[in-house]
């Protein structure tokens, strides 16, 4: 009685085995690793694509995971800390690739920290998903990597063209950008933007990424006089401080912020002097035009983080989705398979539309996803969507 | 003549929180023979409680300047509790040891680092103006809140030289100064008036960082832009030494304001750099320092 009590035990545990064996086959785990700022004036976008990320991921597991070769994957999200520069993005990919032994780079942000990254990602065969700014970081040289959000060469045309229709009269801008990659690559393609666009350059210049006095960069601009400032890849917390001392000064013209991509940090530092502001690469769901989704995730977010989410961040939702569809259209997860599928295949975006991958006219190979650039302003306080342009 | 006006108002508006921060570096420095990079996070601590606990007090109903005021209260309270705490389990041990000191100091900035990132978020944080409205000053505009901000770092400049000049606590902290063998064997206690030292200085930082957070952007990394700058004042102005620090404050608000009028934000700062590499040169222990 004992024994056959014994066998009956020792079946069981085998079957249980075998279920958590089984069970374990199939939560094969993809690992996406995230190289972002997590802290300092840019740490909304990281804390926000570790947030859409995670998801993705999720709504994926939930919906049944990823197919590929019998086998079902899940993501697993992965965020280290790029402080926004290179040093720090040296040692993220480090972490990445070579300790957590990342294949695929679901998002990184910042183009001096992600230059780092790609250095390291490309010898290694690793996919890499970026929103950096930089147009260096693309072209056929770097068959890994794509871009998950718009860039300065698919925003800067229609976003400046679209301004200057709006206020003909005005005539001069005064640019500034952060003193790095993004800046530089930034500030060179809008200060021939604008040249195209009739508008004159009154100066251009740049500051360091982490100043909290913005009082004497604020007199300069406002000694120039311009019609236009144009603060370009500037963080929006940094800018909302420089048009709240520029307001002080008693400056009144066009505010724009290139790579502006929400109303809540802008306002956070800048109070006010937020009013008016033009963006790039803002989102709001505040709208008509949200779907339900998009407002339930979106209400996730603000409890979560605080803050609505942006484009920087959509990116990081956009990136799981593309690589799910690639995996599942290549078969493979091998990263070179699915980096060879990935320009054919679309995918739903988070912006509620079935979109794929271009730039082949401009960057020499489709890496570049076809988004809609949503041209937003700062009015009542507000983040309001006043243009949706089609690149 | 107008755009000079305007700048030199900047500068001092600048450079009186420059003060502040740099008076607490020197502060530790004359007494503990210690260099302090934790300073920062003390003065970061401050800002975002600030910047955490203001408007939930100001939606609690309290009028902005009551929700200001309480706020800055318990900021201060914590960020002396972080000072002392920072004391008592770590530099109390490190004290003249500038190695060992220099090592804890970064082994702390990285612990606190993380601290707060792991309590506030890393997400910045907005303070709304307690004093709304500008003033014309010979021309320059300068906001109330600036103002404000000014006359504290002048009252707390003035409180502290007076405090040094004509009270026990001030001579004895400036004996140990001089030389704190000699001055424990008059009877001064090193050990408590070390202690009242860095609680000065964390005093000094904390009230930085609560008059700060309605003019700048609070997030945890804020101090490290004033530590950096606080250091080279009072390198430039003479390590220890407090007129040195009221000095370079002003000497560094002003190179950075006109620097980054007529040139650029950039080079502004690396002209900052580079006036600390021709002071060390031509005067290594600072302006008034003595070394």
């Amino acid at each position: 009685m004992m024994m056959k009590g014994q066998s009956k035990s020792g079946a069981a545990v085998l079957a249980l085995a075998g279920l958590i064996a089984g069970a374990a086959q199939a939560e094969e785990v993809i690992k996406l690793g995230l190289s972002v700022p997590l802290s300092g004036a840019a740490a909304v976008w990281g804390k926000g694509a570790e947030f859409l990320c995670n998801t993705a991921a999720r709504e994926i597991r939930e919906g049944g995971g990823v197919s590929v070769g019998g086998e079902i994957y899940n993501f697993e999200c992965l965020s280290y800390d790029n402080k926004y520069n290179a040093a720090e993005g040296t040692k993220v990919a480090q972490a990445l690739l070579n300790r957590e032994g990342v294949k695929f780079i679901g998002g990184s942000v910042g183009t001096a920290p992600v230059q780092a990254l790609q250095a390291l990602a490309e010898r290694q065969d690793a996919l890499v998903f970026t929103v950096a700014w930089g147009a260096s970081i693309k072209g056929v040289d770097h068959p890994m990597t794509f871009t998950q959000m718009n860039t300065p060469g698919e925003i800067l045309p229609l976003l400046i063209a679209y301004i200057a229709k709006q206020y003909p009269e005005a005539k001069s801008v005064a640019m500034l950008n952060p003193n790095d990659a993004t800046g530089k690559e930034t500030e060179a393609l809008a200060g021939d933007v604008w040249g195209r666009n009739g508008v004159e350059i009154a100066a251009s210049d740049f500051y360091e990424r982490g100043t909290t006095e913005f009082q004497p960069i604020a007199a300069r601009l406002e000694s120039l006089k311009p019609a236009i400032i144009d603060l370009g890849a500037t963080p929006p917390a940094d800018a909302g401080a420089i048009f709240k001392e520029l307001d002080v000064l008693g400056w009144k013209g066009v505010k724009v912020v290139e790579v502006g991509t929400g109303a809540d940090g802008l306002k956070a530092t800048g109070g006010d002097a937020a009013e008016g502001v033009y963006m790039g690469a803002g989102v709001t769901f505040d709208g008509d035009n949200a779907t339900d989704h998009q407002k339930a995730v979106n209400e996730q977010a603000k409890a979560q983080l605080g803050e609505s989410l942006n484009a920087v961040q959509i990116g990081f939702y956009d990136s799981v989705y593309a690589l799910k569809a690639a995996m599942e259209k290549a078969d493979s997860v091998d990263p070179k398979t699915v980096a060879d599928v990935l320009p054919q295949v679309s995918f739903k975006s988070f912006y509620g539309e079935e979109v794929g991958f271009y730039g082949k006219e401009l960057y020499g190979r489709n890496q570049q996803m076809r988004l809609p650039i949503i041209v937003t302003k700062v009015i009542g306080g507000k983040l309001v969507e006043v243009a949706r342009l089609t690149p | 003549m107008q755009t000079f006006i305007q700048l030199s108002a900047t500068a001092l508006q600048i450079g009186a929180v420059y003060v502040l921060f740099s008076l607490g570096l020197t502060l530790i420095f004359g007494v503990m023979r210690i260099v302090n990079f934790v300073h920062g996070h003390i003065f970061s601590v401050a800002a975002l409680v600030v910047a955490y606990l203001l408007p939930a007090l100001a939606t609690g109903g309290l009028s902005a300047p009551a929700a200001y005021v309480l706020a800055s209260l318990v900021a201060i309270t914590a960020a002396l509790s972080v000072g002392a705490l920072l004391y008592i389990f770590g530099f109390r041990y490190f004290q003249r040891d500038l190695v060992g000191s220099f090592i804890l100091s970064i082994g702390l900035v990285l612990l606190l680092d993380g601290v707060l990132l792991h309590v506030f978020g890393g997400a910045v944080r907005g303070v709304p103006e307690i004093f709304p409205g500008r003033v014309s000053i010979g021309g320059a505009q300068v906001t109330v809140q600036r103002l404000f901000l000014c006359a504290v770092a002048v009252l707390m400049a003035v409180s502290l030289y007076l405090t040094l000049g004509h009270s026990r606590l001030g001579k004895a902290l400036r004996a140990v100064s001089y030389d704190h063998e000699a001055a424990m064997m008059v009877g001064v206690p090193y050990a408590r008036i070390a202690f009242f030292g860095f609680m000065i200085a964390s005093l000094l930082a904390a009230i930085a960082g609560a008059l700060l957070a309605p003019v700048t952007i609070v997030s945890p990394v804020i101090g490290t832009d004033y530590l950096i700058k606080g250091f080279i004042a009072v390198i430039i102005g003479g390590l220890g030494s407090v007129p040195g620090a009221i000095l370079g404050s002003i000497f560094v608000a002003s190179i950075e304001t006109f620097g980054s009028y007529y040139l650029d934000s950039s080079y502004a700062t690396l002209a900052i750099f580079g006036l600390v590499i021709i002071v060390l040169l031509f005067c290594p222990k600072g302006v008034l320092g003595r070394g």
